[in-house]
């Protein structure tokens, strides 16, 4: 599904990520560790196609097509969610509004017909009742004056209604308490199946607690310094990045 | 008396002097409204025209409007069918409609307004002692040379009186068209005068149009909001888009009494809105919105002066332009807090955002405070759309055409939304959408 392959990328003329290789196939969920300052949320905002960041050299492949030859709101289109560390506050704009319009520009970009409000009222519904969401979250403005938590869990109801194949959620345990935390993975964990991918950036091991990776990646100094199975992230909760970054 | 200024006067003021001069030949209005006339005039000849470093027209370059030979028009009929496009639902029964200033009876529909209301013309209004002498006072007074024009030259205009503890359920609309000139530029000067008596109610929305352009609307409101009444005030500025609009309101607000102004500026070629209020009694609360959007070389400025002349008053405003291409827009507001208005409470902001990189915006929120026990503040921004938000919302899926309208609208929606009557939020949502798109 996505190809990463020697991915050098940063922010102006900085350098941040430094040959990065990555292979992810439908139905994986991949955790990418590593501590500040490793180039975790570079390579979210790289994926996502963010204006401020720049590609060096490499290649991004997904679904065979060259995604960093696209617009952010193409790779959006063509399938790639990215959940936001810091979800932006939009006030004026209605939730369920905003996450229409979002839900019809993919529907007219496969060449379907927009849905109306009411149509689309059932379908929000539904989602927010999957994830166990209240009301709140359709009368209120995007994000405007959202708690941390509930921004977060905001950046979950837009990729349940979105469908995305794949998924980078960029520090999504972040800021979250441990209820907030748990409703967060049990919504992800809904939505993830045998036909779609979940990239989860993290510093901690406490998401992965809850959502379960097939496989984790440690990023150090813009590069991979180890990949490994989930036991892989017990062992840097127990040890720490110094474990890894002094015998790398 | 008028000839003696017309000769002693050259330039600008000339094309005016001569076209009242003509004006007080051919009307037909009694001498009382006469008298308002030849008295408005003498202080157009004090006033003059404005020079570029004028304190109230500091931001407005009025010279295409000084310099142009503007003549007056008569016709006062317009196409049924053009009234009811333009008359908003709710108020089938409960609208005015003035065709170049001047009330057409047979496009006018009152009756949901019932007998609490009465609707008269200026000539019925100076039948009243209080009201003459304030038309009067206010004519001598008057600070501004274009709202001195519009007295010099007005006629009939309209008068509407709520009776006391009369809450009109009905909104009214008073409909302001203009029909252009087919020879050269016409200027037409609608006058309302609103008077709320005690404990009385009413929402009253104008709307400016015209039928083509071409045409300079000098508009006059002058409204007294009695003890306890509340005057809810909504203007829609729709005008052609080359047109000149200026609008001076005059707000009396007595204790206890309120006062909610909401101006809206689809943009035309210059629009000007001057505000005055005086807070007189304790109590008295004025609010005064308005958001403008701005596109090609339009204009909309605005200058408001609130006295605070007794304690424990409130006064609260909100502006917010959009500007796009060379659009201009300026803000001049100064609130005065008289000696003795102890325990005022007022805040201005003023938010421009910029949609280019030729826009113009100047702002000039202005303190005069001479109490000590006072709450006032104020403040502006002028700043473009949030590159986070844009990326955001691309992250959605929307394109950045979509993504800066979404944005657009909702920072103009916190003005917008809060206009209560929902057949002009929709309106503004439209026209705010339609213009965006079109360019």
């Amino acid at each position: 599904m996505l190809e990463i392959k020697d991915l050098h990328a940063g922010f102006e003329e900085t350098e941040i990520l430094k040959g990065i290789s990555l292979s992810i196939n439908k139905g994986e969920t991949h955790a990418i560790m590593g501590p500040n300052g490793s180039g975790k949320s570079t390579l979210a905002k790289i994926l996502s196609g963010h204006p401020a960041y720049e590609v060096f050299s490499g290649e991004v492949v997904f679904e065979g097509k060259n995604l960093l030859e696209l617009s952010a709101e193409d790779r959006s289109l063509a399938g790639v969610f990215m959940g936001f560390q810091y979800p932006v506050e939009i006030p004026g704009v209605n939730n369920a509004e905003f996450l229409r319009m979002a839900y019809n520009a993919r529907l007219v970009n496969e060449g379907k017909d927009e849905v109306d409000p009411l149509d689309f009222d059932d379908i929000l519904q539904e989602k927010m009742n999957l994830l166990g969401m209240e009301n709140k979250y359709k009368e209120r403005n995007c994000n405007d004056g959202f708690s941390g938590g509930e921004k977060k869990k905001n950046e979950i109801l837009q990729m349940a209604i979105l469908k995305p194949a794949l998924s980078v959620l960029d520090e999504t345990d972040s800021g979250l308490d441990i209820d907030a935390l748990r409703v967060v993975a049990n919504g992800v964990n809904k939505l993830n199946n045998e036909d779609n991918a979940l990239i989860l950036i993290t510093h901690y091991q406490r998401l992965l607690d809850y959502i379960k990776p097939d496989f984790v990646h440690v990023l150090s100094h813009g590069k991979i310094i180890k990949s490994g199975g989930k036991e892989l992230a017990h062992e840097l909760e127990a040890q720490g990045y110094d474990w890894l970054t002094t015998t790398n | 008396m008028s000839s003696t200024i017309a000769e002693s006067s050259n330039g600008a003021e000339s094309v005016v002097l001569d076209l009242h001069k003509k004006f007080i030949e051919t009307s037909q209005s009694g001498p009382d409204i006469l008298a308002l006339n030849r008295k408005a005039l003498d202080q157009f000849a004090k006033l003059k025209f404005p020079h570029r470093k004028h304190e109230m027209y500091t931001f407005v370059n009025t010279k295409d409007i000084t310099g142009a030979p503007f003549s007056l028009k008569t016709k006062s009929s317009s196409p049924q069918e053009f009234v009811k496009q333009h008359v908003y639902a709710g108020c089938e029964h409960s609208h005015l409609t003035l065709v170049n200033g001047i009330l057409c009876s047979e496009l006018s529909d009152a009756t949901a307004l019932g007998t609490a209301v009465m609707v008269g013309s200026l000539t019925d209004a100076v039948k009243d002692e209080p009201i003459k002498t304030a038309l009067q006072e206010s004519i001598e007074q008057e600070n501004d040379v274009f709202a001195s024009i519009n007295s010099a030259f007005m006629t009939q205009g309209i008068m509407i009186r709520v009776g006391k503890d009369k809450q009109i359920e009905a909104p009214l609309q008073i409909l302001n068209i203009s029909t252009g000139g087919e020879s050269g530029p016409v200027m037409t000067v609608p006058r309302i005068y609103v008077h709320l008596e005690p404990l009385s109610e009413l929402k009253i929305i104008v709307k400016y149009v015209g039928e083509e352009g071409n045409y300079f609307v000098n508009s006059v409101q002058d409204m007294v909001v009695e003890e306890n009444a509340s005057l809810t005030h909504i203007q829609v500025q729709a005008d052609s888009t080359d047109a000149w609009h200026f609008s001076k309101n005059r707000v009396h607000l007595k204790r206890d009494s309120c006062y909610r102004g909401y101006q809206a500026t689809n943009g035309a070629r210059l629009v000007r809105h001057h505000n005055e209020a005086w807070l007189s009694e304790p109590g008295a609360g004025l609010e005064l919105s308005g958001v403008s959007v701005l596109v090609d070389d339009e204009q909309s400025h605005q200058f408001i002066r609130v006295h605070h002349e007794v304690e424990h008053c409130t006064s609260q405003q909100r502006f917010k332009n959009i500007i796009n291409h060379r659009a201009r827009a300026s803000f001049d507001g100064t609130v005065v807090v008289n000696k003795g208005a102890q325990l005022t409470n007022s805040d201005q902001l003023i938010n421009n955002l910029m949609l280019s990189d030729e826009g113009h915006a100047d702002c000039k929120p202005n303190l005069m405070i001479f109490a000590d026990d006072v709450k006032c503040a104020h403040g502006a921004t002028v700043g473009q759309l949030d590159e986070g938000q844009l990326f955001y919302l691309r992250t959605r899926g929307l394109s950045e055409a979509v993504a800066k309208e979404i944005l657009t609208q909702s920072f103009a929606s916190s003005i917008i939304q809060e206009i209560p009557f929902a057949p002009v939020i929709e309106e503004l949502n439209q026209t705010l959408l339609k213009k965006l798109k079109a360019n």
